[in-house]
């Protein structure tokens, strides 16, 4: 669905970077750099992004 | 117990905490953790049936694709920033007594059509501009063609023993300040120690096994099992501690440590002047 406001294990506000992390994916960016790059040191916060699908555009037809 | 700041940037925080135990340590991580008090929106009025748009003479369903419980929790969990001088608990304002006034509460409103993604950047705060949510792209929702989203959102102090939407901190944590000591005479500089590091903590320089970055030792010990003549002992100071934190953004970690010392003085005030009564 939409990406988590902040980290399930740590409470790091992490929704703020997501769309920056989105775009430089797109651009082909290793996933690993652009979250050093972005200050998302901790494996807690670094799976939201990982394991993160984004569903919205999918639920929103019903 | 001594302090001495390491780090102290707006929203991360090193401090070496000496000449204390760690009951002490703890106590002061527990305090930063739940007792220091945030701003964090807690009623939200969603509005029901239709909105129009006079403008392009278009009707707006009021739904979403998300229940609206989920963007209520979501906006609860948005960092509001705040000043702890200006603002009173809402039970306990002197001014309206829970009612709700500008000392204890801040009123935003958001008004959004669609199609668009709707961002913490678009609450637009009744009144100050400068209460604004901290960090303004965080997504919320997103809106189709014919969705459209008006709240009104009432934010207030509380603490996270209430709810962790209210912790001002995450990441708090403290370890013992490592020490190492190497016995350079038995030392024969073969590097298996430094190859085990993780965090580069040793290295050798001019013939001789050197400690490069003390604090960063997290006490994992595989140079001491490595070592074939046992030249490195690894142990940690019961007296001096490294405590880390870091900020939503609400407050800064500065503000947040002030509060935090406050009231855990306050705390231990309460507890000689209880045990004076016996």
């Amino acid at each position: 669905m939409m990406i988590p406001v902040r980290c399930f294990t740590c409470g790091k506000v992490i929704g703020n970077v997501y769309e920056v992390y989105k775009d430089r994916l797109e651009q082909g960016e290793d996933p690993g750099e652009v979250l050093d790059d972005l200050g998302i040191d901790r494996y807690c916060c670094r799976r939201m992004f990982l394991s993160h699908q984004d569903l919205i555009d999918d639920v929103m037809k019903y | 117990m001594d302090i001495e700041v390491k780090i102290l940037k707006d929203r991360e925080a090193k401090l070496l905490v000496s000449n204390t135990n760690p009951p002490m340590v703890n106590a002061l991580r527990r305090v930063l953790i739940a007792d220091v008090p945030k701003l964090a929106i807690e009623d939200i009025e969603f509005h029901l049936g239709t909105i129009g748009d006079e403008m392009e003479d278009k009707e707006y369903e009021s739904s979403a694709p998300l229940f609206d419980e989920i963007i209520a929790h979501r906006l609860g969990m948005l960092p509001i920033p705040t000043d702890l001088e200006l603002f009173d608990f809402r039970d306990r304002c002197d001014e309206c007594e829970g009612e709700g006034c500008p000392n204890c509460t801040i009123i935003y409103s958001l008004n959004k059509k669609g199609p668009c993604t709707v961002y913490s950047g678009d609450l637009i705060p009744v009144g100050e501009n400068d209460l604004r949510p901290v960090d303004d792209l965080i997504p919320l929702v997103k809106l189709d063609d014919t969705q459209a989203l008006l709240i009104y959102a009432t934010a207030e102090l509380g603490t996270a023993k209430q709810h962790a939407k209210w912790q001002p901190t995450n990441g708090v944590a403290y370890k013992y300040y490592p020490e190492i000591e190497i016995d350079q005479d038995s030392c024969n500089l073969c590097g298996e120690c430094v190859e085990s590091c993780p965090k580069e903590v040793l290295d050798i320089e001019d013939e001789e096994l050197i400690i490069a970055d003390l604090e960063g030792c997290k006490f994992c010990s595989l140079c001491e099992e490595v070592c074939a003549p046992g030249a490195i002992d690894v142990s940690g100071r019961e007296d001096k501690f490294i405590l880390t934190f870091e900020t939503d953004g609400s407050l800064t970690s500065e503000e947040v440590l002030k509060e935090g010392l406050q009231i855990l003085k306050g705390k231990f005030d309460e507890i000689a002047e209880m045990s004076e009564s016996i």
